[in-house]
């Protein structure tokens, strides 16, 4: 009995002791939209690799499914509470998470909004890809994919929250303009790519003049591209464009599927986001509006792309 | 003779209001005929078409079959989704990563299912656990579980052989043989008729939907004819009698979970047969698609009560739902708004098919026709009311702007210039008394809801008519179809009663 007792305070004394030494190290709390969607896993890389190297220790959570709300809100004022120094958030909802990051950021905590913005809330940074001007840019790529007159299929995001309707929006505008005479039929989903799956072959099916299926993200692609095997397309009858650039949707560029693909700089969104929160933490000013650019991955450019994000 | 017509007429309407999946059916046949008018192009009829619908409907149509007995049984199975992700994860998984050939790796993931179902089956059947627990927990785990087996990444594409069970045409050997000009005689012209039908109908002739409509001849078969089938149905209805009356009902209930999950590991099968690769997200809230599904099909919650062939037209319901809609390009928010009114629809009917009574037949009826009604009012309703909306919002904003506040974006997007403010007028001015015309004809429909007076039907209907009037005259020719509809259904309502007397009467001649 006594024995237990003595382990029990040098256990409590250990607790204690490394506890201090991981105080000593500011603490990030990083907030994830999802753990297991391959964009996402390279954002996360990111937020890990920068954590590392500032040495601060970074508490990453993710929501119990995609799009959870109130599981993230939770979370975040866990790690309020636990006194985390900064913290780093993919808002699942531009304006759900509003009220808790205006709490958080007037007690003092700096909040870096990571891919998707907050609306109705300051924050100390926002870093992401300019969504609706790369979507332009994929709407000008795509137009110049196909002639005037052809019918396309746009698969969209999610269109109540910010990301998917700038994407949609800034496609539209740019395809639109260069090319007047074609339709545009829409594939709603959200970001999910079985809606995309159904939604391309069903559409595909009543028409068959359809030249182009561009996607808000590359899950839409990978359905679309699903939805074309079904049908018994081959590479090519039908060009796919996608948005991401995750490896996936690369990896069917080499095959000949896809012939355009806006990359965002999926690695530096989480790399700079939480380089971004440890230099608030510290007290730095940081920018508050850190754009990580993107990449034009076509066939002549995947090697050069493959090359930087390490994709083999 | 034209008794006898007459007669065999309501006989046919008894047996098909009789079977469990005449509400879905009705459903289906009137949103596809609402779709078919809304989208221009191939018609939504096209086999093609319709057969994209069974192909899709298959992997979550499987899934909800066993859903199907596990709820004839009283029971229910929150687990459905997150077995059918697992198990397609691990069978891609142990594909291409472990080196098992396709055989096997099939073999384990069914193996995989079973022994989950029997997890949980003996959790409700031998413990007592409540079935909405034990699989809500499993719901958590299986999902964890898959996640954390696979690293959540996803497989590379699958070998062929995984596509036997999805997107594999019989037909496309026999026309690329054809194209090769291999084929002499019967063959070749056979060859020639697949290769020039091939867009309008044999692109589309897959595994998915063959394997799907054999699964619930098989299972439909087994449940009508086996002891199984009759303790299932006993259980569900009454499970301390069915011990009572010597049924091992422990035993059943525990057969009953793993028949259900090893539907999902089918299901994850038939998924991963169309799929892109093996992933373990796959199924995300299936559970409460296949609930619905069964639900809408006419089967009970409470057990005892149900069919296979509801469930069948229940999943078809919800797909032709996305087809259609999105076929039809309605908007997304509109779509989901428009999908809960059509399982609302479904529900209503069978609530009043199993009521079998004459006066809710009738006021169900009337309930359609004026709905009828509605839909005419909020032809120039809408316009009329987004139109005041839009002052509206205009005004608070023009106010909080004169008061002196700082607007917001939103709030400055909806400050209007006088050309605009204009043109609302307009549309408020001239749609303003045909929407308070509709509006008298709606109130009025709703009427014969609550008085079962046969005069005010027939009153009624003839406002119908005479509306058509007024409304063709300011431009809305659209809305005839609806007033049409009404009327008809209105008419309808008027010969309930007789029918459903004359057919208890042909009822106690038939027994």
């Amino acid at each position: 009995m006594r024995n237990l007792l003595s382990k029990f305070v040098v256990l409590t004394f250990f607790a204690i002791t490394s506890n201090a030494a991981i105080q000593a190290q500011d603490v990030i709390g990083y907030i994830t939209k999802s753990a297991t969607n391959a964009g996402w896993m390279m954002i996360n890389q990111g937020a890990e690799d920068a954590a590392a190297e500032e040495g601060v220790k970074l508490v990453s959570v993710g929501p119990a499914f995609q799009g959870d709300l109130s599981s993230q809100l939770e979370v975040f004022e866990n790690l309020v509470a636990q006194g985390a120094k900064a913290i780093g958030i993919a808002p699942v909802d531009s304006a759900g998470v509003a009220p808790a990051v205006t709490d958080a950021m007037s007690s003092g905590i700096p909040i870096i909004a990571i891919d998707t913005g907050v609306s109705g809330a300051d924050v100390t940074s926002f870093v992401a890809t300019d969504n609706y001007a790369v979507a332009k840019v994929q709407g000008a790529i795509s137009a110049t994919l196909v002639n005037d007159g052809d019918t396309v299929i746009y698969v969209t995001g999610n269109q109540a929250q910010s990301t998917g309707q700038e994407r949609r929006n800034g496609f539209m505008e740019a395809f639109s303009a260069a090319r007047p005479g074609s339709k545009i039929l829409e594939v709603p989903t959200e970001w999910n790519s079985q809606q995309a799956q159904e939604g391309v072959e069903a559409v595909l099916n009543s028409n068959s003049d359809v030249k182009m299926v561009v996607n808000a993200w590359d899950g839409g692609t990978m359905g679309a591209k699903a939805a074309l095997e079904n049908l018994g397309y081959s590479a090519g009858d039908v060009k796919l464009v996608g948005f991401d650039g995750a490896s996936d949707a690369i990896a069917a560029m080499d095959e000949g599927w896809v012939h355009a693909d806006t990359a965002q700089m999926l690695y530096q969104m989480g790399y700079q986001g939480i380089k971004a929160a440890a230099a608030a933490a510290r007290g730095e000013t940081v920018s508050s509006r850190i754009d990580t650019g993107f990449f034009l991955v076509t066939p002549s450019t995947s090697g050069v792309y493959k090359k930087m994000v390490g994709i083999n | 003779m034209s008794e006898k017509l007459t007669d065999s007429i309501i006989k046919a309407l008894v047996r098909f209001f009789r079977a469990e999946w005449s509400g879905a059916f009705i459903a289906i046949f009137i949103l596809a005929i609402a779709i078919e008018f809304s989208t221009s192009g191939r018609p939504f009829f096209h086999p093609t078409n319709l057969m994209t619908i069974l192909n899709n409907s298959a992997a979550i149509g499987i899934v909800a079959g066993g859903m199907t007995l596990v709820i004839i049984t009283s029971g229910i199975d929150l687990s459905v989704g997150s077995v059918m992700g697992m198990t397609a994860a691990l069978t891609g998984y142990v594909c291409s990563f472990w080196g098992f050939p396709p055989w096997m790796a099939i073999l384990t993931g069914l193996s995989i299912g079973l022994l989950v179902g029997a997890f949980q089956g003996v959790l409700v059947a031998y413990f007592g656990m409540p079935a909405f627990i034990a699989t809500l927990a499993g719901l958590s785990i299986w999902r964890g579980t898959g996640h954390l087996s696979t690293g959540a990444q996803a497989t590379p594409k699958l070998p062929i052989d995984f596509d036997t069970f999805g997107r594999f045409n019989p037909f496309l050997n026999i026309r690329n043989e054809f194209k090769a000009g291999n084929l002499e005689g019967f063959w070749a012209t056979f060859g020639n008729f697949v290769d020039s039908n091939w867009l309008n109908f044999f692109r589309t002739f897959q595994m998915s939907m063959l394997i799907f409509i054999l699964f619930f001849l098989i299972l439909s078969i087994i449940i009508a004819n086996t002891r199984y089938g009759r303790y299932i149905y006993a259980i569900g209805s009454n499970a301390l009698g069915a011990r009572q009356s010597g049924i091992n009902t422990s035993l059943y209930t525990m057969m009953t979970y793993m028949l259900c999950s090893l539907s999902a590991a089918f299901g994850a099968l038939l998924f991963l047969g169309r799929a892109p690769y093996a992933k373990s997200d796959y199924g995300q809230m299936w559970e409460l698609d296949a609930i619905a599904a069964v639900v809408i099909g006419g089967t009970s919650l409470f057990g005892g009560r149900g069919s296979l062939w509801g469930t069948f037209m229940g999943v078809i319901l919800l797909k032709l739902i996305n087809n259609g809609l999105t076929l039809a390009q309605l908007d997304t928010f509109w779509q989901m708004v428009v999908t809960g009114l059509i399982i609302l629809l479904a529900v209503g009917i069978d609530l009043v098919r199993q009521s079998k009574n004459s006066k809710n037949v009738r006021k169900l009826l009337v309930a359609v026709s004026s709905f009828m009604a509605f839909l005419t009012m909020m032809t120039p309703a809408s316009l009329y009311l987004k139109a005041k909306i839009s002052l509206l919002e205009h005004n608070a904003s023009k106010n909080l702007q004169i008061a002196g506040e700082k607007l917001a974006n939103g709030q400055t997007a909806r400050l209007l210039g006088p050309k605009e403010i204009d043109d609302l007028q307009q549309i408020i001015l001239s749609n303003t008394s045909i929407s308070f015309l509709c509006l008298i004809l709606f109130i009025l429909s709703l009427l014969p809801i609550f008085s079962l007076n046969k005069l005010l039907a027939i009153f009624t209907s003839i406002c119908f008519i005479l509306l058509i009037i007024p409304i063709v005259n300011i431009g809305y020719a659209v809305t005839i179809p609806f007033l049409i509809f009404g009327v008809i259904v209105l008419i309808m309502s008027l010969f309930v009663d007789l029918i459903f007397e004359r057919a208890r009467k042909l009822d106690s001649f038939i027994s």
